[in-house]
């Protein structure tokens, strides 16, 4: 039993939610991976494969079921020949290695044939109620052919490769929450299965991995016929699916306050938990130390040739030394071992290792921290709903919660608002572009809430305390949205970036990393400052070995002895 | 065709946007259109309607003043009228609110829901004598809604039939919603080669 101890705040957001931490989170017990693949191993689901019609070639079809204690769900894929010119893992690209829909049920073929029409098109098909989510992935060209010429040949593929890359495919877009015709996030959101966010979207990529693994298995033996070898299930399971995400991911965590809010501040509350106890048994120290150890080698592991990325693993990779040589004495021994880790790491990591060590405590504590898990979804529409009587002093206070640091900020100056935010025409794809040299000022999209709050603060300047801010709100219908978040922040104080979104040296990529960290992405390589690669489900079991011993920690590289 | 309730209510986002109006009253044209479709209504229709008639761009559509009657220098637009009831729905405590001149009423109804579900009340929107009823979950609301109503009361009370059934699809027209998208349009930037190559970042190969 964890002795409880003193009462820990959680963290200020005006250090949680800077741009640089953010863009330094690692996942943790809360994942969204982490909450499905326990879930299933406890709920003992069920999987089969009942299409497999996949040519020599690698085209054709294939249905995976994974069905729970209530519902089914399956994976419809279509594997395609795709010529190596078309593929880009880019939103404006027409054309994939494999394309896949997750269907509500157990789909009937003539559900299969229709899809077949509308899934291989993906943005520029259509799906239905049916289906929960969309999605696509293109081949690591270099491991793919790899892994088939070995095993085509009767060997296995070498190890060094498969780390080197970490997955076989990934995807470029999942699309979930009624896109291009799918259900509604309100059709599932009462389902115990898929309340928590994104669990429909991450069932369809640990499926769409198991589909991976039997299509390259399928196309070396088309290779090799009666010579070619078996995947070694170890390696196997090294391997995740690769993710590619681009700048479309960053606006979300802007448009989302409340949703992201109740992510961080899961983990928030997760942390000052743990921080709260009175003690560690020495059961619980054995636990951190041994994923201490574990999550070495995933640092070990984890590449990427973005000179930010790399200067970040050179500090990491300090920050694990002198952690596991500060954690290998006494010091979690004693009153209060993880406030004083917690507080240590502030004075001695990186925010890379600072949020390392905040996500690696939890780990000691599913009683603690897993509960949290049911706390994630945005439950609250109308949090939405501007209250017009509420008095202008009160408004006035709620922007500066989020935005003190922003109302005296020059916002004319170029090197402040540098950035705009806008969509295409082509495929709608967001972009970020210069503001002072393409004409793209008159497309901009509100993802500067720190301008536009400073902004309002100042219009708001001719108004009194007492007025309530519907006479504002009458007379200025352009600070309506940022009004709006102000009043969010009474019960999303996690909701806003504490950091300017438009400035010249802004990173996307700290936005994708923070969104991308609670799905329980691991190995963040980014190959520009607004696209990121990332692996997932590298180490978790395949459906023949979850099991709720091997359903959670599995994030962690096994390590001999 | 069948859209879900997400994508009618994205089109209608940045329809209202395209239009003109503002971002955060684009966020309340989407959030509307989604519960009018919800309840089936053509939501898509009106708020296709309601842009043709280009209210977005003059303050002349919005109430000149809070106190009184609410009336604008012409149509008041039910979007920014709408807004102000939701805004305000502690108002209605007291007493009605009273407009005159609104432009398709049927868009002030997600607006009088919210203040419903606000008061845990429920409220009625009389448009020229007829009488639509919500609790903010659910509707009942007679055939004929005007296109315009010179004279609108909303007010707490009523009760509205009870197990009114939810659509989870829209199922907008193909002209209203074509009239949405050519109104969204307005708010994709043009594609250039400058923006394809360096506004989503492609920097390395991602043929590897």
């Amino acid at each position: 039993m964890t002795a409880q101890g003193t009462h820990i705040a959680r963290r200020d957001p005006a250090d949680v939610m800077r741009l640089k931490r953010l863009g330094s989170l690692h996942q943790c017990r809360l994942s969204f991976m982490r909450i499905l693949t326990r879930r299933m191993a406890r709920e003992g689901w069920r999987f089969s494969r009942p299409v497999f019609d996949i040519d020599g070639n690698g085209v054709g079809r294939a249905v995976y079921t994974a069905q729970g204690p209530e519902r089914a769900y399956s994976l419809v894929a279509f594997a395609h020949d795709l010529p190596a010119e078309l593929r880009s893992d880019r939103v404006i690209a027409e054309a994939w290695d494999a394309t896949f829909a997750l269907f509500d049920g157990v789909p009937t073929a003539a559900d299969v044939d229709r899809l077949s029409q509308n899934v291989p098109l993906q943005e520029a098909g259509r799906v239905s109620e049916s289906e929960l989510s969309l999605s696509r992935a293109n081949r690591s060209v270099r491991l793919w052919a790899h892994v088939v010429d070995a095993l085509a040949e009767g060997r296995q593929p070498d190890p060094e490769q498969i780390d080197s890359v970490g997955y076989l495919m990934r995807t470029t877009a999942v699309y979930g929450s009624g896109k291009f015709g799918a259900a509604d996030r309100e059709v599932i959101a009462d389902r115990d299965e898929l309340q928590a966010p994104f669990q429909a979207e991450m069932l369809s990529v640990y499926l769409t991995r198991l589909f991976v693994r039997d299509l390259v298995q399928h196309m070396a033996d088309a290779k090799g016929g009666d010579r070619a070898a078996r995947l070694d299930p170890a390696i196997a399971r090294r391997l995740g699916i690769g993710n590619s995400t681009g700048l479309g991911m960053a606006p979300f965590i802007v448009n989302h306050p409340v949703l992201f809010n109740n992510w961080i501040m899961a983990r928030e509350e997760a942390i000052a938990r743990v921080r709260g106890c009175q003690s560690a048994s020495a059961a619980e120290i054995d636990t951190f130390l041994r994923i201490l150890k574990r999550s070495a080698v995933s640092v070990e592991r984890w590449r990427s040739q973005h000179p930010i990325q790399i200067e970040k693993l050179a500090e990491l990779k300090a920050d694990m030394t002198a952690l596991s040589a500060h954690v290998g004495g006494d010091a979690l021994r004693g009153d209060a071992p993880w406030d004083r880790l917690v507080r240590w790491s502030e004075m001695a990591l990186s925010e890379e290792g600072q949020e390392l060590v905040a996500s690696l405590i939890l780990e000691p504590y599913p009683d603690l921290v897993d509960g949290l898990s049911c706390c994630m979804a945005d439950g609250n529409p109308g949090a939405f709903t501007i209250d017009g009587a509420m008095p202008v002093g009160e408004v006035r206070s709620l922007i500066r919660n989020s935005f003190d640091w922003a109302l005296t900020m020059d916002w004319d100056a170029p090197e402040n608002c540098a950035r705009a935010w806008y969509v295409s025409e082509e495929k709608l794809e967001p972009r970020m572009g210069e503001r002072f040299e393409e004409p793209i000022v008159d497309y901009e999209q509100p993802l500067a809430p720190a301008r536009d709050a400073a902004s309002a603060h100042k219009a708001l300047e001719a108004y009194s305390d007492g007025q309530p801010v519907a006479e504002f709100l009458l007379r200025h219908p352009e600070h309506r949205h940022t009004i709006r978040r102000a009043q969010m922040n009474r019960v999303a104080p996690y909701g806003e970036i504490h950091d300017n979104t438009i400035s010249a040296s802004v990173l996307p990529i700290d936005m994708l990393r923070a969104k991308l960290s609670f799905f329980g992405a691991t190995h963040f390589d980014p190959r520009s400052d607004r696209w990121v690669r990332i692996c997932m489900y590298a180490g978790a079991p395949y459906p023949e070995d979850l099991t709720p011993d091997t359903a959670d920690l599995w994030v962690y590289p096994e390590v001999a002895g | 065709m069948s859209y879900s309730l997400n994508e009618m209510e994205a089109t209608a986002k940045r329809a209202a946007r395209g239009a003109g109006y503002s971002w955060g009253l684009a966020e309340e044209a989407g959030k509307a259109t989604r519960w009018l479709c919800a309840h089936g209504l053509e939501g898509g229709a009106a708020l296709a309607r309601l842009l043709e008639h280009g209210l977005a761009n003059s303050a002349d559509h919005a109430p000149q003043t809070l106190g009184g009657d609410w009336s604008g220098g012409g149509m008041l637009c039910p979007l920014t009228a709408g807004a102000l009831v939701s805004d305000l729905a502690g108002w209605l405590q007291t007493g009605p609110i009273h407009m005159r001149d609104v432009a398709v009423p049927i868009a002030l109804l997600p607006f009088a829901a919210s203040a419903a579900r606000r008061l845990r009340s429920c409220a009625c929107v009389e448009c020229d004598g007829l009488v639509a009823v919500t609790d903010g979950s659910d509707l009942s609301v007679p055939d004929g809604f005007p296109e315009t109503a010179q004279y609108v009361t909303v007010r707490l009370g009523g009760s509205p039939a009870s197990g009114c059934t939810r659509k989870t699809r829209a199922r907008p027209d193909p002209a209203s919603w074509a009239v949405l998208n050519r109104f969204a349009h307005r708010t994709y930037a043009p594609a250039t080669e400058e923006s394809r190559l360096l506004g989503a970042g492609a920097g390395l190969s991602d043929n590897d």
